[in-house]
């Protein structure tokens, strides 16, 4: 897993965690209250994601869930601050992305319970999360299929000169598909205004990145694309942050897209019914310590930005809301039978 | 009515009047701004510009997949896939996120596009340059399918899908398009989409068709009505979802049923029309009904001989319904 950054892009390239987190530094514009509010994002994606694992052990929904757990700071880094009405295209381990767009958690555990109060109204299965009225798009599980969809957004978007952008989102697997290099290779030729993160947990399901792709980084892939790849730490939410604004910068300014190679790592299976064997042990436990929310936590508590008491409360507000969308969801009814010949055309 | 024009040109037509009349609409396909293979979009990058007629990187999944995108945010996306060959590597965005995002979605997501497609035998195209894949497609609700045989036809649906709001396959006849001309009404209009037409009245039998086999079927028609057996031909325009109401009267009319095509036989359309009948117009039928259709081999062969035993003609055709017309 030796990596370089695109020496054009001149992004900064950690291999390794730092030893101390403070170093990582805040880029200077976040204050103390962003600061506090990218920690509650963050603290807010690992809980609502540590309870759907659990409901679905629980046995409390049906299909399947995956995981993001320990890989939130490539959804906190990249969404935080953006707007509304930027478009999100999601893989199946995107979820959380929904919780940095400001989704309630209602709306997310309702997702899971396939009831009628879902987005999706119980149509498409738990993790395949969307959501129109924060222009997230309920992703296929055809892998990087919702690159092409999003970069058609981006598409739409600069046709008709609007400054809003699109963030994609998928794994390191995803990155040998067809659909993936069609959809990047389009977006460098128009320029779009798009944010391409790919999410190297070094495993796709249980096939290992040596046997996945041969190029020294996947960002070295926007060479190709006449785009700026750049590789950053993805378990260190501020660093991701950097990164992000910068292509956030060249996406709304018509500059064209960039490509963003976080390095993090998925704690859990592939999904909840896969033990992750091929997975050695020793290199899980080296991962877990680099948890990027314990990483963001002793920063702002070396900063004196976070108390324990302040700590004690936003999980507790957290847990609150979590716990008042389960009580709401689990008396929510299932959709109407009649509903699965619904939504086929427009003009029925 | 003006002169009389060709299939393509009414094709062409119908695409300069609709992007005079919608500012979102934009046309994203391989060779387009130069007019296109076949000349369908003469003329369009000229007067409406290249940022509205987009030549697109030789990747036809990337075409779909940009213009089902637009579309979600306001644009009215026109693909073009040079010939139906070509379309599987853009398979999965029509089948899975054409198809199925507004269903998963439950309405919340409202993809919409039109996709022009080039499609069919029979002038020597070859393996790849010959496929009607329609029947693919068929298989996806979602999606819906045309396919005209007339110039008519050819202007009033493009138009109709171009101003519609869901996703359409719109499949064109190479063989069509130069080989009629019909004068077109001055005036605007559509042809609606999921309706068929009964192209030629008849007693005896009838002739469920659609593409450039409908010309071929009237024209068996015409040779049968000298043998004094008087046939229906219902070209069926739309083939998702099929005009059911059309195909049973004209069934329950008849008595008797054949089913016209020049793709492959075994899963075809023919077979869905047939069980349509079957089911709801079995006490009507005199006969079983009599698929005509392109042969179960992999792909039409490109050397003359073989290229001519693949395609349907007159003759065959004939020969088939007199069977029919007999039994």
């Amino acid at each position: 897993m030796a990596g370089k950054g695109n020496k054009a892009s001149g992004a900064a390239v950690k291999e390794k965690p730092r030893p101390k987190t403070a170093e990582a530094g805040a880029p200077d514009e976040l204050n103390k209250e962003q600061l506090l509010e990218m920690y509650t994002l963050l603290f807010r994606c690992r809980l609502v994601d540590e309870r759907a694992r659990l409901l679905f052990r629980q046995g409390k929904f049906k299909g399947n869930f995956y995981s993001a757990v320990g890989q939130e700071a490539t959804h906190v880094g990249t969404l935080y601050g953006c707007r509304r009405s930027d478009w999100v295209g999601p893989s199946h381990r995107d979820m959380v992305a929904a919780v940095v767009k400001g989704v309630p958690a209602r709306d997310i555990i309702a997702q899971l319970y396939a009831c009628q109060a879902s987005p999706d109204r119980g149509k498409t299965t738990p993790a395949h999360f969307g959501h129109k009225d924060y222009n997230i798009i309920t992703p296929s599980s055809t892998i990087a299929a919702q690159w092409q969809l999003v970069t058609g957004v981006a598409f739409g978007l600069k046709m008709q000169s609007k400054d809003d952008i699109c963030f994609a989102y998928c794994g390191d697997g995803a990155t040998s598909t067809g659909a993936w290099h069609e959809a990047v290779n389009f977006a460098g030729v128009h320029k779009l205004g798009i944010l391409y993160v790919v999410q190297n947990n070094l495993w796709a399901e249980s096939v290992p990145l040596r046997l996945q792709s041969a190029a020294k980084t996947l960002a070295d892939k926007a060479v190709g694309y006449g785009m700026p790849g750049v590789v950053v730490d993805g378990n260190d939410v501020l660093a991701v942050y950097r990164v992000a604004q910068e292509a956030i910068r060249r996406a709304r300014a018509g500059d064209g897209p960039t490509l963003i190679e976080c390095k993090t790592y998925r704690w859990y299976g592939h999904s909840e019914i896969d033990p992750a064997k091929y997975r050695p042990k020793e290199e899980v436990e080296e991962w877990k310590k680099r948890d990027p929310l314990a990483r963001l936590e002793k920063h702002l508590g070396e900063e004196k930005i976070l108390t324990d008491e302040k700590k004690g409360k936003i999980e507790a507000a957290i847990k609150k809301e979590i716990d008042e969308a389960v009580e709401f969801v689990e008396k929510s009814p299932y959709p109407d039978p009649g509903e699965t010949f619904q939504h086929v055309y427009a003009e029925e | 009515m003006g002169q009389p024009v060709t299939y393509i040109q009414a094709i062409n037509q119908a695409m300069h009047e609709e992007f005079a009349r919608d500012p979102k609409l934009f046309i994203l396909g391989e060779d387009i701004a130069d007019g296109g293979v076949f000349r369908a979009t003469e003329g369009l990058a000229h007067k409406f510009g290249e940022e509205r007629v987009v030549d697109s990187p030789l990747a036809e999944a990337a075409i779909i997949g940009a213009c089902t995108g637009a579309s979600l945010v306001g644009m009215n996306p026109l693909a073009e896939i040079q010939f139906a060959d070509f379309i599987t590597p853009a398979m999965d965005q029509i089948v899975q996120n054409v198809a199925k995002l507004r269903y998963r979605s439950a309405g919340a997501f409202e993809p919409h596009l039109t996709i022009r497609i080039c499609t069919g035998g029979g002038v020597g195209g070859g393996l790849y340059h010959s496929q009607e894949n329609a029947a693919w497609f068929a298989h996806e609700p979602g999606l819906k399918i045309v396919y005209p045989s007339t110039p008519y036809d050819a202007k009033g649906l493009l138009k109709a899908c171009l101003r519609g709001k869901d996703c359409y396959l719109y499949f064109e006849h190479k063989k069509l398009y130069r080989s009629i001309k019909e004068e077109l009404p001055d005036e605007d209009y559509t042809v609606p989409v999921g309706k068929a037409a009964v192209r030629r009245e008849g007693t005896d039998l009838s002739i469920f068709t659609y593409g450039y086999m409908a010309q071929v079927s009237l024209q068996a028609a015409e040779r049968m009505a000298e043998k004094g057996v008087n046939c229906e031909v219902v070209d069926l325009r739309t083939l998702l979802p099929l005009d059911k109401e059309t195909i049973l009267a004209s069934a329950k009319k008849t008595n008797k049923v054949a089913v016209v095509h020049e793709d492959k036989k075994t899963m075809g359309i023919g077979a869905e029309v047939a069980s349509i009948i079957q089911e709801e117009a079995f006490d009507y039928l005199d006969a079983p009904v009599w698929r005509v259709c392109g042969p179960d081999v992999p792909i039409m062969p490109f050397s003359p001989p073989l290229e001519e035993t693949f395609m349907l003609n007159p003759d065959k055709v004939v020969r088939e319904l007199e069977k029919l017309a007999a039994y």
